[in-house]
């Protein structure tokens, strides 16, 4: 299953392709379980990220875990919102 | 990443240009229909038209101005015929052309002669320009001397995967080599303005940059429009983009990571090397044309969806990392890295295959937009005529 890390300090990655509950993705040498359907372009956790905490892409802080988020699971409008335009 | 050198046309003026037109540069919608009529009577013109140039005031003048005297100086420009309405502005804007780029330069205006008679004299005086410019030989340029534009359009998750990430890594071997790369685009940065703000090598010019930002955040709310509230739009939540400065990190991955020299106004020439933002808009045909009034030579083009823009004297190289534009819009795609996105190239590779295909524009090779005739020279309008 393909998925893409943008950089290596990233705690998600994007979904290559339409995944499935129970599929297996690869990111930073470990096998992920996907949790949800989660559509091309989308994102995914690679790792467990407690409420409140940052979401990383690029390299970069691009918002805030408003729920705790598991691995596996579909990061989105749901579980991460905007730091900076609320 | 070494320089390289390559054939191209070394102008007076010292700047370095890729192809060789003979423009015919409208100053108002009568020159408009002049010089239409003229690019069909000859080979080797290129018309350069639009209907504004009338009633216009103050700053919005001069950006017209400034963008078409822009356009006649750019260095894929070898020789001009200004054409307009009436004496006044056509000699004004042509004079200004010959005096900064030292290239030949006419002008023909429609009052006292008529619309037939003035695609007459126009003809013919860009028919000895057109003989003249075509013993014009290319010679033994470096790719550093060619000044290089980026703009993304159409975009979607594809692009902050490979197209933008492959014109940043570009761009960043254009800027170690000593070459001069312009971005713009000053709304799309919303969202990662400060990430934009902090690799500005001196304070004032940084200070500039947060400054037009600010501005045009403010312009759009004058008009009830909300750019940072209204971002990601729908559209981009649909494909997965969550927050605004997710958005905005996918569009500064054509930015490359290397200090910023300063700020351009709308359609100013860089006055040095090195890496420059220019306040422009981020509509493709108006963002185009601008870089082309500031002497870029060849425009890289990131697209997701698939933004056909072109120009009349400025290549525009289109590069797509979606697997389904690629294919669906063969056409005018000129460089495909759509393996990126499917895991079977690398960035590198990608960046590679640009930097090659880049350099045969260069030696001039025709772009997919070049030879499709995507002629979207756009003026930008700051306010209404009045």
């Amino acid at each position: 299953m393909k998925v893409y890390l943008h950089d290596e300090k990233d705690n998600v990655v994007v979904a290559l392709d339409n995944l499935k509950p129970g599929d297996k993705i690869e990111a930073k040498g470990k096998v992920i379980t996907v949790r949800q359907e989660i559509p091309f372009g989308h994102k995914v956790a690679i790792e467990n990220i407690p409420k409140g905490s940052y979401i990383i892409k690029y390299g970069e802080v691009i918002g805030v875990a408003t729920t705790n988020i598991e691995e596996g699971e579909h990061v989105h409008i749901h579980n991460l919102k905007s730091l900076k335009y609320t | 990443m070494e320089d390289v050198e390559l054939f191209a046309y070394r102008r007076e003026d010292g700047s370095v240009g890729v192809r060789n037109h003979v423009a015919i540069i409208s100053v108002d919608h009568a020159g408009a229909v002049v010089a239409e009529g003229v690019s069909k009577l000859l080979r080797g013109v290129e018309a350069v038209t639009h209907q504004y140039g009338r009633l216009q005031f103050g700053e919005d003048l001069q950006l017209t101005f400034n963008t078409l005297i822009g356009v006649g100086c750019n260095p894929n420009v070898a020789a001009a015929v200004v054409v307009g309405i009436e004496p006044n502005w056509t000699s004004k804007i042509a004079k200004e052309i010959a005096k900064r780029s030292k290239k030949p330069v006419e002008s023909v205006w429609v009052i006292g002669q008529g619309t037939i008679s003035a695609i007459a004299e126009a003809a013919k005086k860009a028919r000895e320009l057109v003989s003249y410019v075509s013993e014009i030989r290319r010679e033994p340029c470096r790719l550093s001397e060619i000044v290089i534009g980026v703009k993304c359009g159409a975009s979607d998750t594809t692009s902050g995967i490979a197209s933008n990430p492959v014109i940043g890594k570009v761009g960043e071997w254009i800027v170690d080599i000593g070459g001069t790369f312009i971005f713009g685009e000053t709304t799309e940065l919303a969202g990662a303005e400060n990430i934009i703000a902090s690799r500005f090598e001196n304070e004032g010019e940084k200070r500039k940059f947060l400054e037009v930002f600010d501005n045009y955040v403010k312009f759009a709310k004058s008009k009830g429009v909300d750019i940072l509230g209204s971002q990601p739009t729908q559209e981009n939540i649909a494909g997965g983009l969550t927050t605004i400065e997710e958005k905005a990190l996918g569009n500064i991955q054509k930015v490359p990571d290397r200090p910023i020299k300063g700020v351009l106004k709308p359609a100013e020439r860089p006055p040095g090397k090195g890496l420059w933002f220019m306040d422009s808009s981020s509509s493709a045909q108006e963002q185009v044309t601008l870089l082309a009034a500031a002497g870029a030579a060849i425009h890289l083009f990131s697209t997701g969806k698939g933004n056909t823009v072109g120009h009349q004297i400025l290549p525009v190289i289109k590069v797509t990392g979606n697997p389904i534009t690629a294919k669906q819009m063969k056409d005018n795609i000129d460089v495909d890295v759509s393996g990126i996105t499917l895991g079977q190239m690398s960035l590198e590779d990608g960046a590679r295959r640009l930097y090659e295909f880049m350099i045969k524009v260069a030696n001039g090779k025709l772009t997919a937009a070049e030879i499709l005739k995507h002629d979207n020279f756009a003026i930008t309008r700051l306010y209404p005529s009045m």
